[in-house]
């Protein structure tokens, strides 16, 4: 006998995740997925944007990792409400996994979640949270072949932080090829260089965050 | 390593099914994703097994119908098939290039059950 079925395997996740946007649109908090291999240097961005903006939006973080609280211990000590999901071996956070991180938070009391994904260059890419926005990093050393070999986070991503540029002498790291290739993928993607070691490019990266919050708020 | 959980979703859907339509095996699921969707399904299989014992899906194989990934050139105007998608025409080598089809998700379209 055929059973004609016809439907989404990542129905579940999508309904969790539009379910989330509903709750963060109510609140009109704006909620950024942040994704990037590991290391290049997410939680880094996450600091710096909170030391610029912790005076014109009240921040709160969500950090994924397989283990540990290593990240969350770095942004509690900037004193913002920030909760650790543990994966436990998961490659990516779904939208069910940032729901039961919602009881730790007073939405009536944020403006911006940042929420930093596990550092993976493939799977965190398929599964929505709830996001307004993707943001991606991708760091000097990690080599400039990587929109090329991981495609979908570049399409996926609204803007694309090319980080750790002051390491640009030390590196080969071949930047138009980096960002001619992310721009093929992604005509919209807003790239920045920056530096989240010296500050060098986050000027650019903060005031088109701010723009787009702003936006959103209004 | 996400195959785990979109292999946890296929079951529970035929869990789903096999509740309404009252069924207790399924031989077969025919499935379908784009190309360029981050599926694999040897891997995919292979997780689906492991997860299946002692449900109403133990033992199906997984039939899967791989969409193609096309693109739409500006340049030449064209509409092409290709196996990955580099912002580049494969035909002219212009750069105005986008995505029409190729990432579509997993999707399950037909079981075969008793």
């Amino acid at each position: 006998m055929k059973v004609t079925v016809v439907k989404n395997v990542l129905d579940a996740n999508n309904r969790i995740a539009d379910d989330n946007r509903k709750l963060f649109d109510q609140h009109k908090m704006f909620v950024i997925n942040l994704m990037s291999s590991p290391g290049a240097g997410k939680t880094s961005l996450v600091e710096r944007t909170i030391l610029a903006l912790r005076d014109k939006y009240r921040i709160a973080v969500i950090e994924g990792d397989i283990q540990d609280t290593y990240d969350a211990d770095r942004i509690a000590k900037l004193d913002i409400p920030v909760v650790q999901i543990n994966t436990g071996g998961a490659c990516h956070i779904d939208g069910n996994m940032i729901r039961e991180a919602f009881p730790s938070f007073d939405f009536s009391k944020i403006d911006l979640l940042i929420v930093e994904n596990v550092g993976n260059l493939v799977c965190p890419a398929e599964f929505k949270i709830g996001e307004n926005i993707k943001i991606m990093l991708l760091s000097t050393p990690e080599g400039a072949d990587k929109p090329a070999k991981y495609p979908l986070m570049f399409q996926e991503s609204a803007a694309l932080l090319i980080n750790k540029i002051d390491l640009m002498p030390y590196v080969d790291f071949d930047l138009v090829k980096a960002k001619r290739d992310a721009l093929a993928l992604n005509k919209d993607l807003k790239i920045f260089e920056v530096s989240c070691k010296t500050g060098t490019g986050l000027d650019g990266w903060i005031s088109w965050l701010t723009k787009r919050i702003d936006a959103f708020k209004k | 390593m996400h195959e785990l959980y979109i292999a946890e979703s296929i079951i529970n859907i035929i869990g789903d099914y096999a509740a309404r339509d009252g069924f207790e095996k399924v031989n077969s699921i025919s499935l379908s994703y784009g190309r360029l969707s981050c599926i694999e399904s040897k891997t995919l299989q292979f997780a689906f097994d492991v997860q299946a014992k002692g449900t109403p899906a133990e033992g199906a194989a997984l039939d899967f119908k791989i969409l193609p990934a096309v693109i739409h050139c500006f340049s030449c105007e064209k509409d092409l098939e290709v196996k990955s998608h580099t912002g580049t025409c494969p035909s002219c080598g212009g750069l105005e290039v986008v995505l029409t089809a190729g990432t579509e998700e997993l999707k399950i379209l037909e079981l075969d059950v008793d």
